[in-house]
């Protein structure tokens, strides 16, 4: 890894520019604008490329091989990378555990995890949900008991993004089932390859598998593969997220699919009925007032403030956006909607594989029914 | 954050405290209402005196030059409390005329409004001018039935019209004011004026920021409700299907808010000619809709309440229905959008 310099030093246009150059110049030869996620064999190439140039891990601090980036510096960053089409890589250790260990890790588990996080070498899968606790997560079943010195777990994980590709798994377990449900949940690292795991990919409805369940059976880790202390899994898990949810709202995701539903209608021939222009810009109208909602919320990241509750409003509206916008090209696209392949196997054109790709925004990353029983409490102050 | 057109937004606010008391009582608005002009002259004296007429004035003409975030942001206050003054159309009359605004309009000792539209569902303002006279009509002129002066726009420029110089139609309008229509026929000077189009955009983006405060506090009342009303031994706002709803209205209302502040911020800073239409368009759409969504949620929430004269709830809802389709109606507006998607790059 290279000497990095001061990004936070630089101004944003620099920055930008830097940003630019380096997704222009190191982007490996692999799929671009890609609608739906990448495996890690085909992603591969793009992380070690990020991780030799010690840009893998934006916010990390730098002492711990991260770019140390602001918030602002950091949405530059994204920015740029979707300007470009880069794919999305597999970023469950970057974001989510990386951030998680920093917080409550001991020093001995940041020492052991970091670098292999920085480096690639392990590839990490999220097990929180379960069959029977998706939005009532804390309702979660996978239990682990402390046996001879290790953590025996036993249950079931699902929706466990791109698990197929991970060697390592952190999972929420039960470790106490007589306390408040909350009260009872720990937060443990497991080897994908210890003997009991075994996986179960899921086929969406794309046919595409991006997640597994994940089986334990009997699975023994040390005792000290716990972050956070015993029953303080909740906790942590809770306290993540931070600035990252601001970029869950930008307006990207609804623009670019704007795009490819003029260009679905330009095919149909109707880019100047009146009837589609009356809905086309009624929409068009909600992706520009998203965008300025959003820069609202970069303003305040800009400012070095911190993001509220409220910040659910963008996730609620982008998601129900780009649906709606999808449903319009449904729509449009006519009978060539209910074709399985792209029409001249130009995906972009593919009505069903934007509709499809849109309805998991209102599910994952918190529901929008359940963002929105949270921002009835949270900020209008309705009572429970 | 502190620019300095915040600072500048607060002390205007402040003042226009005199006429606009924070979350005050709506008594007085329901007293002018149905009656006279359905406003009171004596508050358009007060904001006169408070300088409000002198916003859009640029400073060389003896004016405060202020911004449109500024305006907006007294639009918003003046909507929170239900003005039912044509604060904003005199405002608008200034940015028009500048240093030919008149003195006595200035302080408010005469009432000035501003009339610009020539067709009710049109946004067409460039008749009224026929060789050196101003002869015509204009429609939907906001608070013409209490006016001393009206600044009349053509595709010449404008026109200072006092009373008697215009035949008034009125109709009562559902807040207890009126929708009127005037007619001239008449030798006057006109001024010219360059900037009418922005202006009319201007005034657009600030009857939406009005949509805006009028939502909001709404929204706020029927929240209230929520907490307080209680059915079932609970309190109404404690039942999901209600909760959700609510969520959905504040969500448009704040995206109709960041909406509104980021095209006042591009008027500001000196946006292009497509860019003001498109963003004018836009928030209309936006704040109509808002208004209207909020409305009909609201009268629902408050159940039978909502739908007596005697709840102040009621006072919003006729207000929106009387106001959200000044500026342009949301079909029109989205035909406006249509006509421009042609044109430049997507917005």
């Amino acid at each position: 890894m290279t000497d990095l310099p001061d990004f936070n030093a630089m101004t944003d246009a620099d920055f930008r520019a830097l940003a630019r150059d380096f997704v222009e110049t190191n982007y490996p030869d692999i799929p671009r604008y890609t609608l739906g996620r990448l495996h890690w064999d085909e992603v591969k190439p793009w992380y070690l490329v990020l991780s030799e140039h010690g840009w893998i891990c934006p916010t990390w601090p730098r002492e711990h091989g991260g770019m140390g980036l602001t918030a602002g510096k950091h949405l530059i960053l994204i920015e740029e990378f979707e300007r470009y089409g880069a794919a999305r890589v597999n970023d469950i250790g970057p974001v989510m555990l990386g951030p998680l260990l920093l917080k409550y890790g001991t020093e001995a588990q940041k020492a052991e995890f970091l670098p292999k996080i920085l480096s690639g070498e392990h590839v990490w899968a999220q097990g929180y949900s379960e069959p029977g606790a998706g939005s009532d997560l804390a309702a979660v079943r996978c239990e682990a008991v402390l046996e001879g010195g290790d953590w025996v777990i036993n249950g079931q994980k699902t929706w466990c993004t791109l698990g197929m590709d991970a060697n390592w798994i952190f999972i929420l377990a039960r470790t106490d089932k007589t306390v408040k449900k909350q009260a009872g949940i720990s937060f443990l690292l497991v080897p994908m390859d210890a003997p009991g795991v075994t996986t179960r990919n899921i086929e969406n409805l794309e046919r595409e598998a991006e997640f597994c369940e994940v089986f334990f059976d009997d699975v023994r880790v040390p005792a000290d593969h716990i972050v956070g202390g015993v029953n303080e899994g909740w906790t942590a898990a809770k306290a993540l997220l931070g600035h990252e949810r601001v970029f869950i709202g930008a307006p990207r995701l609804s623009a670019a699919a704007m795009t490819r539903l003029k260009r679905i209608a330009l095919r149909a021939g109707v880019w100047h009925d009146p009837v589609f222009r009356d809905r086309y810009v009624a929409l068009q109208c909600d992706v520009a007032d998203l965008g300025d909602l959003f820069e609202t919320y970069v303003d305040k990241l800009r400012g070095g403030q911190t993001i509220g509750a409220d910040v659910a409003m963008l996730k609620i509206f982008q998601s129900e956006l780009y649906q709606r916008i999808s449903e319009l090209m449904m729509e449009v696209a006519g009978e060539e909607a209910g074709l399985a392949q792209a029409p001249e196997g130009d995906r972009q054109l593919h009505a069903a594989a934007t509709w499809l790709s849109a309805r998991p925004t209102t599910i994952f990353g918190g529901s929008t029914e359940i963002m929105r029983n949270m921002l009835a409490k949270a900020i209008l102050e309705l009572p429970s | 954050m502190s620019e300095e057109w915040v600072e500048n937004a607060r002390m205007i606010v402040e003042s226009a405290r005199a006429i606009v008391p924070a979350d005050g009582s709506l008594e007085r608005v329901r007293k002018v209402r149905f009656e006279g002009p359905g406003y009171d002259r004596a508050v358009m004296q007060e904001a006169g005196e408070l300088g409000l007429f002198l916003m859009r004035v640029e400073e060389e003409a003896g004016g405060l030059g202020l911004g449109m975030r500024e305006t907006c942001e007294l639009a918003r206050v003046l909507g929170r409390g239900l003005l039912p003054e044509p604060v904003l159309a005199a405002i608008m009359a200034g940015a028009m005329l500048q240093g030919s605004m008149p003195e006595e309009a200035m302080t408010g000792a005469q009432v000035i409004t501003w009339a610009w539209q020539d067709a009710l569902g049109s946004l067409g303002w460039k008749g009224g001018a026929d060789g050196g006279r101003i002869k015509g009509t204009k429609q939907a002129v906001q608070g013409a039935a209490g006016a001393d002066l009206f600044a009349v726009l053509t595709d010449q420029g404008v026109a200072l019209l006092p009373r008697d110089a215009v035949t008034l139609q009125t109709a009562e309008s559902l807040d207890g004011g009126q929708l009127c229509t005037i007619s001239f026929d008449s030798e006057a000077e006109i001024l010219p004026c360059p900037t009418a189009q922005s202006v009319l955009e201007d005034a657009t983006l600030a009857h939406s920021a009005y949509l805006l405060g009028l939502s909001e506090r709404a929204l706020e009342i029927t929240l209230e409700y929520l907490r307080v009303r209680k059915q079932f031994d609970r309190p109404i706002g404690s039942f999901q299907s209600l909760q959700h709803r609510a969520t959905e209205m504040k969500v448009s209302l704040e995206l109709s808010r960041a909406a509104i502040f980021a095209t006042a911020r591009r008027f500001d800073t000196g946006a292009d000619a497509l860019t003001r239409a498109r963003g004018a368009a836009r928030v209309k759409l936006r704040a109509a809709e808002l208004a209207m969504h909020v409305s009909r949620e609201a009268i629902q929430m408050h159940g039978a309440m909502g739908i007596t004269d005697e709840a102040d709830i009621g006072l919003f809802v006729r207000k929106a229905m009387s106001e959200a389709n000044l500026f342009g109606s949301p079909r029109l507006l989205r035909a406006r959008l249509a006509e421009l998607l042609d044109e430049g790059d997507a917005a």
